[in-house]
């Protein structure tokens, strides 16, 4: 049992995971909280559906098309909320992210109603491996599949990439960054669209396990950002990290908990919020970081 | 000059206080007109609820049906909804606004559990109508307040019942319960529990789940755990998909049984894909699909006046919420006053007139409805299963 319990917990951890990695994504450029990241991911979400309800395109096509609308989404976000703001402190932007979730939750509602639809998934959440008795769905498999090689993937361009390089440069010191001559503004247009389609992949992947409707990733964005945090808001391994751990901590509290711990399921996530702000600020895997002034 | 002045003067207070008096004599009862008669209903139009702003749509189309038909006692029915987001504060505002600025007669079929509450106290004391919210919960009509009808039967009897269809009809012997953790599942919860006490019966597991939950995978292996033959749900659409997925995945197939909240078969058929065959559910009005004479009739105003909207659950839940206000203001005659409208609700006793079965009021009596039946999902179509089913009091 406990096995199961694990396995079941890492998969839905997969899917905070992904929420974590777009919202480090940003935060690393900017410092910003993007409260509309679960709305553009759910929006992208419709967009697929739309493209295969109504257009009645093959999946895959849907699925990429999906991405370059969020992707497209993201720049246009950033490109016509967040750069016009004169002389903006970081809680200003958040604030404008708050406003742009709104309304994208307002216009969902609007174009595609609030009763609850089913979004046609290729590969079904209830076909099952049984390995030993534990039980884990193809459609689990390969979210952890996706959202591992994401990270990577994401790990690896940061690192290597004259991009990923520039994107850290312009986090650490923006002005010094504009001055050895990197387009920073573009950056940051860059990071939003990148991180927007990130979202979208977890909202295609949570939208087959749940039900896809205006509140798709209204609770999952909340536990995308406690896995952030508890990983370290910076890390990109640390936000794989912290999904899989609170996907884990949810389940095995629940369980041992008995009708307690179901009462509270949800709530761990902001307890380990509380607690890892508590003893470790920076997160699991980040390094503290300190301003000198 | 000043005379002139002060003469002046006074004919503009004058007509400032008369004119209105004067207009106002041609009402007979605030919301009242000649020839219309201003209703009021509250509702999510938007926002997490927002399924639920059919039931004022509903409400509508069937108000233009009966004005079609002439209207009531040569008067024509005028609703005035309003969007409240599901949010409590804004339903006091929306109502406020209604009552004072709009005038209206009374309320009719507004949304939610915790909405209903935060007016109650306020219609009341402002000596308002208020027939069928539309929710289940036992606090609107247990005890009896002048001016509160509750039709909806309690989630509790709906509990019960459907409990005791599991025990006699379905034979199961272990019950399982999985409730959304608020009002709403625990009323359901104790409806089960107290039928079950009288069976010398327990639940095998009572299993709560929190509307934030975003996996309900523990959940499933606890009501597996359980042994359960039988598992009542008491949940919203999202959550019910959401467990009979996890079900399937690890292998658990009991007999699910639901409340008359998720009694919209082609929605939950088709966000499960399939997976809803079999469960069965309870209601306590007709099924959207039934022959029922008025069923027919309803549908083809569904088609005339709203042909937008789909002829699902809670847009016909808008026209079983309606039916006993147009039967009181029918009742009421020409002359409609509140107090006379709240005495003519009262005298409605075991009345089929509706889609709903044998509602009775009474001077004492605030619950109108006390039956439901039982259906299933068969080929995911709604099937009706079942005669109508009392509640013993």
């Amino acid at each position: 049992m406990l096995a199961q319990l694990i396995v079941s917990g890492l998969a839905i951890g997969s899917c905070y995971a992904l929420l974590a990695l777009a919202m480090v994504i940003i935060y690393k450029t900017s410092e910003v909280l993007n409260f509309a990241q679960g709305e553009m991911a759910m929006v992208s979400t419709f967009i697929a559906f739309m493209l295969l309800e109504s257009y009645h395109l093959p999946f895959a096509l849907a699925f990429v098309l999906s991405l370059v609308f969020a992707f497209v989404l993201g720049v246009t976000l950033e490109f016509i909320f967040l750069r016009p703001a004169k002389q903006p402190t970081v809680l200003g932007l958040i604030v404008i992210t708050l406003g742009f979730e709104m309304i994208l939750y307002g216009v969902a509602g609007w174009k595609w109603g609030a009763e609850q639809k089913s979004l046609p998934f290729p590969i079904p959440d209830t076909s099952v491996y049984n390995i030993n008795g534990v039980i884990i769905s193809q459609l689990s498999v390969w979210t952890f599949i996706i959202c591992l090689s994401l990270m990577i993937i994401l790990f690896l361009f940061f690192k290597y990439t004259k991009l990923g390089i520039a994107t850290k440069a312009t986090q650490q010191n923006q002005i010094a960054a504009r001055l050895m001559g990197i387009r920073t503004k573009r950056i940051f247009s860059l990071t939003w669209g990148l991180s927007s389609m990130i979202g979208a992949v977890s909202g295609l992947l949570l939208a087959p396990i749940t039900t896809l409707d205006p509140n798709l990733m209204m609770d999952p964005l909340l536990k995308g950002f406690a896995s952030a945090v508890l990983g370290g808001m910076t890390s990109l391994p640390g936000a794989a990290l912290g999904g899989g751990i609170l996907g884990v901590i949810e389940n095995l509290f629940a369980w041992y908990l008995g009708e307690a711990g179901f009462v509270f399921k949800s709530v761990v996530a902001f307890a380990v919020i509380i607690l890892v702000l508590c003893f470790r600020p920076s997160g699991l895997l980040a390094r503290h970081y300190v301003k000198k002034v | 000059m000043k005379l002139r002045k002060n003469v002046v003067l006074m004919i503009g207070v004058a007509m400032a206080v008369g004119l209105p008096m004067l207009l106002n004599c041609a009402k007979k009862e605030v919301g009242v007109t000649d020839n219309e008669i201003w209703v009021g209903t509250w509702s999510p139009q938007t926002g997490p609820a927002a399924l639920w702003g059919s039931v004022a749509r509903g409400i509508d189309c069937y108000f233009k049906m009966i004005n079609d038909e002439g209207g009531i006692h040569g008067r024509k029915l005028k609703l005035l909804i309003r969007d409240d987001g599901y949010q409590p504060q804004r339903t006091v505002a929306a109502v406020k606004e209604l009552v004072e600025k709009e005038g209206v007669f009374g309320f009719v079929g507004g949304v939610g559990t915790a909405n209903g509450m935060a007016v109650k106290d306020y219609l009341h004391t402002s000596k308002i109508p208020v027939v069928a919210l539309a929710t289940g919960s036992k606090l609107f009509g247990d005890p009896p307040t002048r001016y509160l009808f509750a039709l909806y039967p309690t989630y509790t009897t709906e509990a019960s019942l459907l409990t005791r269809y599991a025990v006699d009809t379905l034979k199961s012997e272990k019950i399982a319960f999985f409730y959304q953790n608020d009002d709403y599942g625990k009323e359901g919860l104790k409806g089960a529990e107290d039928r079950l006490a009288k069976y010398n019966m327990e639940l095998v597991a009572k299993v709560p789940v929190e509307i934030a939950d975003t996996d309900l995978s523990s959940h499933a292996l606890k009501l597996r755990e359980s042994g359960a033959d039988a598992v009542i749900m008491w949940l919203l659409p999202k959550q019910a998909a959401m467990i009979l997925k996890e079900a399937t995945k690890i292998d658990f197939k009991p007999q699910w049984l639901t409340s008359s909240t998720l009694s919209d078969v082609d929605v939950m058929y088709k966000i499960t894909e399939g997976l809803w065959e079999g469960v069965i559910f309870d209601n306590w009005f007709e099924l959207p699909n039934s022959d029922h004479p008025l069923m027919v009739k309803y549908r083809a105003a569904n088609d005339k006046y709203a042909p937008k909207e789909r002829w699902g659950a809670f847009f016909t839940a808008g026209f079983v919420f309606a039916e006993p206000f147009v039967e009181g203001l029918r009742r009421a005659g020409r002359n409609l006053t509140r107090e006379k409208f709240v005495e003519s609700i009262e005298s409605i006793k075991n009345w089929d007139g509706g889609i709903s079965h044998s509602v009775n009021f009474g001077p004492d009596l605030r619950q109108g409805t006390n039956s439901i039946f039982i259906g299933k999902c068969e080929n995911g179509r709604a099937v009706r299963i079942s005669d109508w089913m009392e509640m013993e009091q």
